[in-house]
């Protein structure tokens, strides 16, 4: 039993997820799923926390390690998407009901989909990955489209779906290929032959190529971003929250295990010869283009959106810089990914907050004034999009100094990578600006409805949380660098 | 004995912002008194810090807790005698702009109470953080709260006044966080680990093409601040729009950030940059100085004459500053002071007809001595310390950048350049005495023009008593400025000495290499002795 002690986190959301199915089958409307699920889901992560904290994993048997690995990059990971998931689970429980389109399955394909990612997240071989990737996305893929009646939700999975779809395949060749150039399927296999420069250099080339584009559509990096847009916004807010969390940390976390742990040899991760430059010209692109297209959107959603482009932009920033910085640039990526989890749970739950039955917050012009009337009801709002913003003593400030510190420290041309990307999160300040203008300095046209914030438990609490959690990580953020660096430091030595 | 007088410095405001935030919203009364109340325990708890010995230099009231150790980044406050003055000018400030506050602050009193002390927070951590992240963090922090008071309780075109401001500022100061990534990295390869302690930062010494680089980064994002010219085209728009309380915090105290910043932070760390490009500064002082003072001139706008003429008077102090001497240095530190409370001064008095007649033009004025006698006094005297009568605090402020910018030594290659910057900033001080009396002129004397004008109530209680201490200062400062000055200079000679050390040092600097300062000194020592029988300090240089 002990021997998967390291799994615990997603053996209980297996049977978390197969209980509530049952629950949901013979109870009525009214049962507090949400608060189930989001309960289960913190307690993964506090599982996950407490293993990672002690610091001692229990050794998982090797038929185990062998597809997911047992180490604290895992863990962080499942930290991370458990508490992205759970948060959003709240979310969904005051947002649903307010809405109208409660159901149960709702909270299992939640479930079931931080489960893909959690597998995702660990995967060490190419088939768990391709699994884990499958299971994830077929939930996020039922998840955009749960609010069925919308035709907007319906194109955004629509969309989703086939572009998804395309994405796995690209992925799929990518690692036929690479099982041909190399022989393996396990990621220390494919490295071990990487290494020693016996692989078919044109082969893994192309594959390498195919899984960067198959994982970075899942990450929401520029050019393969063209579903982000849509499937946001229209998906339900809570959805949305979960992918632009969940989702995309799984996605991040794949990424570090092909790219640092399979190809992390030098001349592999090189700055002439490797994936690098790969990286670090998505990361201008995605920068750039994300706080450029976010500038130009009416509706707060659909900025939320390409402003969690641009995030995706800062991420590969730390993850271009890991050829020189090590292990100090993957830290910095999942301190990102943390940061940034709690500071888009908080934007994304008080634009569900500033909405009520029948009329949604969704544009800035829904926001007018909102602040003057219901300050309390605004003030997470400003925390959360400062924090995105980056200003202290947020989350987000310690974040983003923490990737830029990465890319300066990796020199060369990194240094003008990161000059790029503080100027382009300058741009970032027009628009995140923007919802605290509308909030607090403009007041709604005369006709125009006006926007009630909702009253729900469910909603506050998780603002509370993620209110707490960005404030707690700007202020006193050493036991969570902690943690990213011994999780960093499992993946590369 | 641990003495933590400025972490309660810090503690008070950031405590008092969280009970503002409790209290309930009817209470408006109690929370203009609270929030006032703290900010005068925050102004005599800084008092004691002028009791202190400054008379040699080094920090005061040092503190240091670790904050994030895996990356040295540390809490380390302290003061010396450049920076105790303008906490004192900061505390002092604060509260009287809140008070004057009151007179036209009518809505949303707990919000604004709220920001106003955690701008002050923002400006005293500013001010007192001897750590480059802890001042990054009260840098940015000042920033919002600003941001609101312009955005919320200002005039017509506030929205885009305050996203105008913020985003200058933005630009700048995230160009100096990469800056500051920069220094700690290359400290980090050279001394194995990482630190953003200021004088651990400054035995690094980057060779030149770096050093003009991050140098620039700095300079920009503090040239945005002061404001120089040509970065200085928010400034109106923020000024304009603006609560008076607001322009009077900006104009006195967050202006004073930019030039701090060059003298603690830019300065000692670039040295070469700052000798070298520093002369280009302060020419484009002088190009501030003037243009400030026509664009001043040809306002109709009484605030708006007042935020150009805060261009001119930055200029001055870029000026001294970067004249590097003793007099120009202290000068242009005792001109920050003047300018805080004469140009406070001079916006809480537009403030004040602006509330009665809700007009600042000049045309809608005339004749107003007759019908407000005080003002009128109180306005004279202001106007008199902004164009430096002798007696006043400007004239001893602008007389030492005169006289410091005219036997700088500091050359950007031909010689008489100082000669002539000194000059064209002489004029600056005669065009300050055109518009500021033109100013007069139109508001003060001749017939009352216009019939609203004739029953105006002069000066009432709050007004005078948030003039007052500004008025006795003036006259302190113009009298007895060797009180003020006697606390600064062992921190300016210090500052300008260290500084050309590290100038010689930073000039033979190929590789990046640590080097502490003392050693420095005993090197410099040794070579001095042996050079003394011919030669004057100038040429230490080998």
């Amino acid at each position: 039993m002990s021997a998967l002690m390291g799994l615990s986190p997603l053996l209980l959301l297996v049977a978390a997820g197969l209980a509530i199915m049952l629950v949901d089958a013979f109870t009525s409307e009214r049962s507090e799923l949400a608060l189930v699920t989001a309960a289960s889901l913190f307690v993964g992560a506090a599982l996950a926390g407490a293993m990672l904290a002690g610091g001692d994993i229990a050794p998982a048997p090797d038929v185990v390690t062998r597809y997911l690995a047992v180490d604290e990059l895992g863990l962080f990971f499942d930290i991370v998407i458990c508490v992205g998931a759970g948060l959003s689970a709240l979310l969904a429980g005051g947002y649903l009901r307010e809405h109208g389109f409660e159901r149960g399955e709702f909270y299992v394909l939640i479930i079931f989909t931080a489960f893909g990612a959690m597998v995702l997240a660990r995967a060490v071989d190419l088939l768990s990955i391709f699994l884990g990737l499958e299971t994830m996305s077929l939930g996020a893929y039922a998840l955009v489209a749960y609010r069925r009646t919308s035709a907007r939700a319906v194109e955004g999975a629509v969309k989703y779906f086939l572009l998804g779809s395309f994405a796995a395949a690209i992925l799929l060749f990518g690692s036929a290929l690479l099982y041909g150039a190399t022989g393996h399927t396990d990621l220390a296999g494919i490295r071990e032959v990487v290494a020693a420069g016996e692989a078919d250099a044109t082969l893994t080339i192309l594959a390498l190529v195919m899984l960067i584009a198959g994982l970075a559509f899942k990450v929401g990096a520029v050019p393969f971003h063209m579903w982000v847009p849509d499937a946001y916004e229209g998906a339900a807010t809570p959805v949305t929250t979960f992918m632009s969390v969940g989702v995309k940390a799984a996605a991040v976390a794949v990424l570090l295990r092909v790219l640092v742990g399979a190809f992390g040899d030098p001349v592999s991760m090189g700055l002439y010869t490797g994936w690098t430059p790969v990286i670090m010209l998505m990361a201008i692109v995605t920068m750039v283009y994300g706080n450029l297209a976010a500038l130009a959107q009416t509706s707060v959603k659909r900025m939320l959106a390409y402003s969690s482009i641009a995030h995706a932009g800062y991420i590969l920033v730390g993850l271009a810089a890991v050829h020189e910085a090590g292990s100090f640039a993957v830290s910095s990526v999942l301190y990102y990914i943390a940061a940034y989890t709690v500071s888009n749970v908080l934007a994304f739950g008080s634009l569900i907050l500033m909405g009520s039955k029948g009329k949604e917050a969704v544009s800035y012009d829904d926001l007018a004034g909102a602040g003057r009337r219901h300050p309390m009801a605004a003030f997470p709002f400003v925390i959360g999009v400062l924090s995105l913003l980056g200003m202290p003593p947020t989350a987000g400030f310690f974040g983003k100094y923490y990737v830029f510190s990465a890319a300066v420290s990796a020199g060369g041309p990194m240094i003008w990578v990161a000059v790029i990307g503080v100027l382009a999160s300058a741009v970032g300040a027009y628009y995140y600006l923007k919802v605290i203008v509308y909030l607090f300095m403009r007041e709604p046209e005369e006709d125009q409805p006006i926007a009630v914030p909702m009253q729900s438990i469910y909603v506050t609490v998780a603002l509370v949380l993620a209110g707490y959690y960005v404030l707690k990580m700007g202020i006193t953020p050493s036991r969570y660098l902690d943690w990213a660096a011994s999780a960093a430091s499992s993946l590369i030595g | 004995m641990t003495t933590q007088y400025l972490t309660w410095l810090l503690a008070i405001p950031a405590l008092s912002a969280l009970v503002v935030l409790l209290l309930p919203r009817s209470w408006e009364t109690a929370t203009k008194r609270f929030a006032i109340g703290a900010m005068l325990v925050e102004f005599i708890v800084s008092t004691r810090l002028i009791l202190a010995d400054y008379s040699e230099a080094g920090y005061r009231f040092v503190e240091h807790v670790t904050w994030v150790e895996s990356f040295g980044i540390s809490y380390k406050v302290g003061v010396d005698g450049i920076s105790l003055w303008l906490v004192i000018l900061t505390t002092l400030l604060s509260p009287i702009a809140l008070y004057a506050s009151w007179g036209s602050i009518k809505t949303r009193i707990k919000e604004y109470a709220f920001s106003f002390l955690l701008l002050e927070l923002g400006m005293l951590g500013a001010f007192v953080a001897l750590d480059l992240f802890l001042f990054y963090v009260f840098w940015e922090l000042m920033l919002v709260p600003m941001y609101l008071i312009i955005g919320v309780w200002g005039g017509k075109d506030r929205v885009y006044a305050a996203v105008k401001f913020f985003l200058y500022t933005m630009v700048g100061s995230l160009l100096m966080l990469v800056a500051i990534l920069y220094v700690v990295a290359s400290y980090e390869k050279l001394a194995g680990h990482y630190t953003f302690d200021l004088q651990e930062l400054s035995t690094l010494f980057l060779p030149a093409v770096p050093q003009y680089l991050l140098f620039s980064a700095f300079a920009l994002a503090f040239a945005i601040k002061v404001p120089m010219f040509p970065f200085h085209t928010w400034l109106p728009d923020a000024h304009v729009q603006a609560p008076t309380g607001g322009s009077v915090i900006l104009a006195a105290v967050l202006l004073k950030l930019g030039i701090y910043g060059f003298i603690r932070f830019a300065m000692p760390l670039f040295p070469v940059a700052s000798q070298t490009l520093g002369p280009v500064l302060a020419g484009l002082g002088v190009v501030g100085i003037i243009y400030g003072a026509y664009a001043a001139w040809v306002q109709r706008d009484l605030k708006k004459l007042v935020a150009y003429s805060s261009v001119s008077h930055m200029g001055f102090i870029l000026l001294g500053l970067f004249a590097m001497n003793r007099h120009g240095v202290s000068g242009a530190i005792l001109q920050m002071i003047n300018h805080g409370i004469s140009t406070g001064a001079l916006f809480l008095l537009v403030g004040v007809i602006y509330d009665r007649r809700h007009s600042r033009m000049l045309d809608d004025f005339g004749g107003l001595a007759k019908v407000m006698p005080w003002y009128t006094l109180f306005f004279l005297i202001i106007t008199l310390s902004s164009i430096g009568l002798p007696g006043t605090n400007g004239f001893v402020g602008e007389f030492m950048i005169l006289a410091g910018s005219f036997f700088s030594r500091t050359s950007i290659g031909f010689g008489s350049s100082w000669f002539v910057m000194t000059l064209l900033a002489t004029t600056g001080v005669i065009f300050a005495a055109v518009y500021m009396l033109h100013a007069v002129l139109r508001i003060f004397w001749g017939k009352v023009v216009h019939p609203e004008n004739e029953s105006l109530p002069d000066l009432n209680r709050r007004e005078v008593v948030s003039l007052l201490p500004l008025i006795v200062l003036v006259f302190w400062i113009g009298l007895y400025p060797k009180f003020f000055l006697d606390k600064m200079n062992p921190a300016v000679d210090s500052f300008i000495s260290d500084f050309t050390i590290r100038y010689y040092e930073g000039r033979r600097t190929v590789e990046p290499h640590l080097t502490d300062l003392d050693e420095l000194k005993l090197r410099l020592k040794g070579v001095r002795s042996l050079a003394m029988t011919e030669s004057t300090g100038e040429d230490v240089q080998r």
